[in-house]
């Protein structure tokens, strides 16, 4: 009888929530077909032959995996990336951490305010924000004069097109990404833990060490993950701060498919550079698995 | 000390954060022919040769009809995935979350290059519909966040009781749910617009033949010239993000939306 009733009530709340569950199919449709899709389409398109007057030709071959694997122009790239990415990362991290701290003891009004700093320009695009850093770093911009004023240097730096502008723009871009996941993980420390560790005799330094800092630690994953993948594949700003010195994969990436017009291979390169960064993703969680795991037990 | 110490720290990292922005808007308002900061007298003449020049403004004109395309799009679809979201049972609900703004955590040059070859498949390379679907795409989660957010905030006894008394399901959302949350809505819409008009990678990729939008015009300016008007078209995007921080901040609270 109760069985019976149990089906009835199932079936009654299938059909109030069946409606709702409908109501997401636009955008499962939306996401599948031009966003899973198009990535299938990215990795089936590595496979195909190169051709000559058009973007790709029929068959299918492995040779762009070769060719893009045995070049070290290609694999040099790759390794800078990453190398740069993880650097990224680190600064973002290091900078990120104060911010996160800070938000996290505000209250009020003031806590609206510096939220605001930290999240508005996430609502600015990258070109404008790297443009800024061209406008401050300029051979005859505020930076120089300042330098020159204060007697610092003798003559005026050139900052533009060097790797140190680049990495210095794209942590600025990235920085928000990591302070908003460290900051939710903050808040969900408790003041009594700190509290207690300080009766318990811990100074302000082996408070943050023992109990803030690995009770964020989730945030933190989260950050790290996220500015990782974002950053190696960062196109815009090496392409307007870099120069045309120094190649970082995206730009090899998109001087293939736009420039040389050759699909196969740079869908191949985009591939590679995508497994790079899931294993370099997987390795760093595997690794932290155990902090992780502390925190949450 | 270590407090002085500290804050002398955080305010350099505030410095950092936020100079960059304040040197573009400081740039356009010169009076000068040179791109300087602190500008050399204020004027709005550099906004004026923006709007003269026939480049900027057939790429603004690009930009805004697609951004507004976007929003409108983009919050029909959120809104009814949002609803979907809070029909789901905890752990779906989770997984569902994720799916959903998968385009936000991926590099955008990997979904633009995935679209590339796609929409050719389609037939809608190089074509405004298909930098208008790529934008949809990007711009979905950013809306979908914000409705969630909203939506959290009510009370399900507010639909049963609504149900109770015989409205049906879009008679309850009509009348109940869509009052409650249509800031959450506009803040969404307001996301969409923004990310939209902001977006460069994509559109680098996709961009219509003879069609450039805003970031795209901007770009190759400053890549062949280097004069203030580059610092006015760029301070359009600086003004629009601050309207829309100020006003996602009165309508839901800026935490919530983030």
């Amino acid at each position: 009888m109760s069985c019976h009733e149990g089906r009835v009530a199932a079936r009654a709340a299938v059909r109030r929530l069946l409606p709702r569950l409908l109501l997401g199919l636009p955008a499962v449709a939306l996401l599948t077909l031009f966003f899973v899709l198009p990535y299938v389409e990215m990795v089936a398109m590595s496979f195909r032959a190169p051709a000559f007057g058009q973007p790709f030709g029929s068959g299918h071959t492995l040779m762009h995996y070769g060719r893009a694997l045995g070049d070290p122009i290609y694999t040099g790239a790759l390794l800078r990336s990453l190398l740069t990415g993880a650097l990224i990362t680190a600064l973002c991290l290091v900078i990120s951490f104060p911010l996160a701290l800070h938000l996290s003891r505000l209250q009020g009004r003031w806590h609206v305010v510096f939220y605001a700093c930290i999240v508005s320009p996430l609502l600015i695009g990258v070109l404008v924000r790297n443009f800024g850093w061209m406008v401050l770093v300029a051979v005859d911009g505020p930076f120089n004069r300042w330098l020159l004023a204060a007697g610092l240097i003798e003559r005026p730096f050139r900052v533009l097109f060097t790797q140190g502008l680049v990495v210095m723009a794209l942590v600025h871009v990235f920085t928000p990404f990591m302070v908003l996941p460290i900051a939710t993980a903050l808040r969900n420390v408790r003041p009594e833990l700190r509290d207690a560790s300080a009766s318990l005799g811990a100074g302000g330094w082996e408070t943050f060490r023992r109990v803030t800092l690995p009770l964020s630690f989730p945030g933190v994953q989260a950050g790290v993950t996220l500015v990782f993948v974002l950053s190696v594949a960062a196109y815009v700003t090496p392409a307007l701060l870099g120069g045309q010195g120094i190649a970082y994969m995206p730009a090899v990436v998109v001087r293939e498919l736009i420039g040389s017009f050759a699909w196969p291979f740079g869908a191949a390169l985009a591939v590679i550079m995508a497994a790079s960064t899931l294993a370099v993703v997987t390795v760093f969680t595997l690794a932290t698995h155990r902090l992780a795991e502390r925190t949450r037990g | 000390m270590m407090r002085a110490l500290s804050a002398a720290v955080l305010g350099v990292i505030y410095a950092f954060l936020l100079l960059p922005l304040v040197a573009v808007v400081a740039a356009s308002l010169t009076a000068g022919e040179l791109m300087r900061v602190p500008p050399q007298g204020l004027s709005l003449k550099w906004f004026a040769r923006f709007l003269a020049s026939e480049t900027f403004r057939e790429a603004l004109l690009l930009s805004l009809q697609v951004a507004v395309t976007t929003v409108v799009v983009t919050v029909v679809l959120a809104t009814l995935a949002a609803l979907c979201h809070r029909a789901l049972s905890r752990r779906l609900a989770a997984t569902y979350r994720v799916a959903m703004t998968l385009p936000l955590l991926l590099p955008e040059l990997l979904t633009a290059i995935g679209l590339l070859f796609f929409l050719n498949g389609l037939g809608l390379g190089k074509t405004l519909t298909g930098l208008q679907i790529a934008h949809v795409v990007i711009a979905f989660p950013f809306a979908f966040l914000a409705i969630v957010a909203a939506l959290e905030q009510v009370d399900p006894a507010m639909e049963e009781a609504s149900a109770s008394l015989g409205a049906g399901g879009f008679g309850t959302f009509r009348r109940v749910l869509l009052p409650l949350i249509r800031p959450g809505m506009l803040t969404g819409g307001l996301f969409a617009f923004i990310v939209s008009f902001d977006m460069f990678t994509i559109s680098l990729l996709l961009k219509p033949v003879g069609g450039n939008t805003l970031p795209l015009a901007l770009f190759d300016f400053l890549t062949y010239d280097f004069d203030p008007t580059a610092a006015a078209a760029a301070t359009l995007s600086v003004i629009a993000a601050v309207i829309g921080v100020l006003a996602i901040e009165r309508m839901v609270g800026l935490k919530r939306a983030f």
